[in-house]
């Protein structure tokens, strides 16, 4: 089986993006376009498959197919059968089928797209690789730096090959200068940018981003560069090389503590830096997390963010907590005084949320103007959150094979130019038909050739 | 150089929240006017401040978001004022906003009352998107990455220790990078179109996706995480991978690769240390149980402690990536100056600041890429600095009506 895709409709539709990514930092990139109607093509390993497929877990120290076993209500959606190939296997053997699925983070990454498998280790793989690339708008991959010029596809062979085409490489410190060979991951990026160490509590170590921030938001820059550069490619008739390093991307973030260094001297590596969740610039007090009743699944306690950014907003805290009086006391009256006296501050609004439950701090903080925000978990946003509901950001689709399934959905929201979600990655080498068949216009006996000789 | 912005004419109604979306395009060629109250953005009074003494024109971080951008300073709400701006959107390319939903309508400037501009896109980057049950609380950086999910699996292993979010205004940017896919989608419909549209982009929306596996692993495991000190959080409970070093510094060790060649290397490395301990055993030589080992056990991850303790960052960070390993060295923002890496890729924009008589490298943009052409090419406005040539050049008004606006404390 092959699937002729649907045609895509969109602003990109007819915009086709050809997609040699991996793990997390580079999938995202072109994933993006697909809600726009960019057709784009996943090329994974004929003798493979992406790791994300296996990656039953989202840790990045294991890549082994061990499906969860943690007590849940969620359980009809781990069958490993899920978007398990039907009809072709890597090996082209019926064999095997039930240990290969998509993953969670593989159907979140890849959805929308299509998916192809080529040995680009093949000269008529690589072949065949220059013919994509003539009929493709853009080539993306986040691959080491050796990789591509190793077929050959340096960026001047594949503008010669197609003068149209944007080509971005994503890497964790670019494609030149002396670190080009390093390998790098999203915490590896996070880490050596700055963003890590500028986040966690004073006097201890960082607290990091708990998720790969650089692979998630440079995910997001990746693919806004690609629309630039199609953006670009429409203007001129002329394609472009984006060389992405994750890393610069981080850093061009940092940006206010990189000039309050050159200014003042200023170091993000001083004692008092990070604060926690405090505000340092401007200086804000209240400005917190509060532990308040109740725990997630795992025991861990449950917390809401309060701050006061203005002098009415702490007095209606003070009127919410009905603690009038403490509005006058002299630690608290102004900002100025209120910040010198934080950690006592802390303590008495700690107090105050301790035995209540997050959501009704909320309400009773929003009702009166102050900003307050529970620490919600993936679970309280999916099931529970009224304004992502309202926003449809959790999409469920259903699909004849896997039935009803959520998505995450997508953030813009265009009125002439609707973006949307498909719903379900592509199996593996779904698409071969389609791809070599109609795209190229490989006759099915040269397609039968091709997978015989482990082509694809 | 030409940017991928460059030609069109964007109009930012000043705010923290969209200044970043707003400087991305004015990087990238646009012409940026940042329209201010007359007491200046809020972005100006947050600091930090050259010599920390408050100063709107010498905020850094408002330099650091602003660059490039032309400064209208003006009380929209005066009838006079707001006329002006409604001019100056009746000829705009995009209109960038972040007012609270109503507020623009109130003043005659949503979407529907620039009809008569069809090219316009109007890109609306608020806290909650314009509608729904929470649209109207109020939020800041820090509440977003509490409501959005990244507190949630950021912190410290420790139970009682309070979940963190990151400095820097990263929900902003989050909102940003998809307020900016918006708006060059939109312009590149344009192009064939001709025709303009409105965006609508919350920040509870874009970081509500932005936990990584998260959600798909609530989804479909039903999975709770845990959070773990300065790396993932996971729905089990994981060894450390934020590693002291020698220097009193700390190694992301993130290891996934545990073939010959890294294995020979990264055996001879603890050695040279005298930490190598029970890794001679001939079993560790299959590369299937040593990968198990790091998985499940202790003997290979307390090496790798070992060896980190007994080196520096530096050496810890090159030395094994000169062995394909992609460990991550967690660095100061400010020490990637002294790199010389990022100099051989020309990171640096020197920026002439004339507050202070001097120079400031700033960092190039997220991409490396002549035909984009995005980089900062101007410092930030001083407050007002543009009101005058904008009211005269593009709105054809006389020195004296200026003048009379200026008195009557509309403009600045």
């Amino acid at each position: 089986m092959s699937a002729r895709p649907n045609a895509r409709s969109g602003v990109l539709s007819g915009i086709r993006v050809l997609d040699f990514t991996w793990k997390t930092v580079g999938p995202w990139a072109p994933r993006l376009l697909t809600h726009y109607g960019a057709e784009v093509i996943h090329v994974e390993r004929a003798d493979g498959w992406d790791s994300h497929r296996y990656n039953a877990t989202p840790s990045i120290v294991s890549d082994d197919p061990q499906p969860v076993d943690l007590p849940g209500t969620k359980k009809a959606h781990a069958d490993p059968q899920f978007n398990t190939l039907r009809e072709e296997s890597p090996t082209g053997q019926a064999t095997g089928q039930q240990e290969l699925y998509s993953a969670p983070y593989f159907n979140t990454l890849h959805h929308g797209k299509l998916a192809i498998s080529l040995n680009t280790k093949s000269p008529e793989g690589l072949k065949i690789v220059e013919r994509l690339i003539g009929v493709c708008d853009a080539v993306v991959e986040n691959f080491s730096a050796e990789v591509l010029p190793s077929w050959g596809l340096t960026w001047e062979r594949m503008h010669t090959l197609n003068p149209r085409l944007v080509y971005m490489s994503t890497s964790g410190f670019g494609h030149t200068g002396d670190w080009k060979g390093y390998r790098s991951f999203g915490p590896t990026a996070a880490a050596q940018s700055g963003i890590s160490l500028a986040s966690g509590l004073p006097g201890k170590p960082p607290a990091g981003w708990g998720f790969s921030y650089l692979d998630v938001m440079g995910g997001w820059m990746g693919g806004l560069a690609l629309v630039q550069g199609l953006l670009q490619a429409k203007k001129t008739g002329e394609g472009a090389y984006i060389d992405y390093s994750v890393t610069e991307g981080a850093m061009s973030m940092l940006g206010t503590y990189l000039l309050d260094y050159q200014v003042n001297g200023r170091r993000t590596r001083r004692p008092d830096f990070p604060p926690g969740n405090r505000s340092v610039f401007p200086a804000l007090a209240p400005h917190n997390t509060y532990r308040c009743a109740g725990q997630d699944r795992v025991g861990q306690d449950w917390w809401i963010f309060i701050a006061c950014e203005t002098q009415a907003q702490f007095e209606a805290l003070c009127g919410v907590m009905e603690q009038p009086a403490l509005a006058l006391d002299p630690k608290f009256a102004t900002n100025e005084t209120r910040v010198a006296n934080q950690d006592a501050l802390d303590t008495i609004i700690g107090r105050w949320t301790r035995p209540r439950r997050r959501y009704d701090i909320m309400r009773q903080c929003q009702a009166a103007g102050i900003i307050a925000a529970p620490v919600q978990s993936a679970e309280d946003r999916v099931e529970y959150d009224p304004q992502l509901q309202h926003r449809q950001m959790h999409p469920i689709i259903h699909h004849p094979e896997l039935g009803d399934v959520p998505y995450e959905g997508y953030p813009v929201k265009m009125s002439r130019t609707p973006a949307f979600v498909h719903g379900r990655a592509p199996t593996f080498a779904e698409h071969n038909h389609y791809v070599y068949g109609e795209l190229l216009g490989m006759s099915d006996e040269e397609i039968h050739s091709l997978r015989e000789s482990g082509v694809i | 150089m030409v940017g991928v912005y460059d030609g069109l004419t964007v109009i930012e109604l000043a705010d923290r929240r969209n200044q970043w979306a707003g400087k991305l395009l004015c990087d990238g060629g646009a012409r940026v006017i940042q329209i201010e109250p007359v007491e200046g953005s809020p972005g100006r009074w947050c600091g930090p401040f050259v010599d920390d003494e408050p100063d709107p024109d010498r905020c850094i971080d408002y330099w650091s978001y602003n660059t490039g951008k032309e400064s209208l300073a003006l009380d929209i709400s005066r009838p006079a004022a707001g006329t002006l701006v409604k001019k100056l959107l009746a000829r705009a390319d995009i209109f960038l906003d972040s007012a609270s939903p109503g507020t623009l309508a109130e003043l005659g400037l949503d979407y529907a009352s620039m009809a008569s501009n069809q090219g316009l896109i109007h890109a609306s980057l608020t806290d909650f998107g314009q509608d729904g049950p929470w649209c109207d609380y109020v939020m800041n950086d820090a509440a977003h990455l509490a409501l959005g999910g990244q507190m949630a699996s950021s912190g410290y292993s420790d139970p009682k220790a309070p979940p963190i979010g990151g400095q820097g205004h990263h929900a902003w940017h989050m909102g940003c990078a998809f307020v900016l896919h918006g708006i060059t989608v939109a312009l590149f419909e344009r192009a064939s179109s001709g025709a303009g549209q409105y965006i609508d982009v919350s920040i509870h929306d874009a970081c509500a996706m932005g936990t990584e596996a998260a959600v798909p692993q609530w989804m479909y495991y039903g999975s709770t995480m845990y959070r773990h000190t300065g790396m993932h959080a996971n729905p089990r409970r994981l060894p450390p991978l934020q590693l002291p070093t020698a220097d009193g510094n700390y190694m992301i060790a993130v290891m996934q690769n545990f073939g010959p060649r890294v294995w020979k290397n990264l055996i001879e490395w603890m050695d040279e240390k005298g930490v190598t301990g029970e890794l001679h055993d001939p079993k560790y030589q299959d590369e299937a149980y040593r990968m198990s080992e790091y998985r499940t056990g202790n003997v290979v991850r307390d090496a790798i402690a070992r060896l980190i303790a007994a080196s520096d960052g530096e050496e810890c960070f090159h030395r094994a990536q000169s062995h394909g390993i992609s460990w991550g060295l967690v660095n100061a923002a400010e020490e990637n100056y002294d790199v010389p890496h990022y100099q051989q890729r020309d990171y640096w924009r020197s920026i002439e600041h004339p507050e202070i008589g001097r120079s400031i490298p700033y960092p190039r943009g997220p991409f490396a890429c002549d035909a984009l052409g995005i980089e900062p090419r101007r410092r930030a406005p001083a407050l007002g600095e543009n009101t005058k040539a904008i009211l005269a050049h593009d709105l054809g008004m006389s020195a004296d009506a200026i003048s009379a606006l200026r008195a009557a404390g509309a403009v600045r």
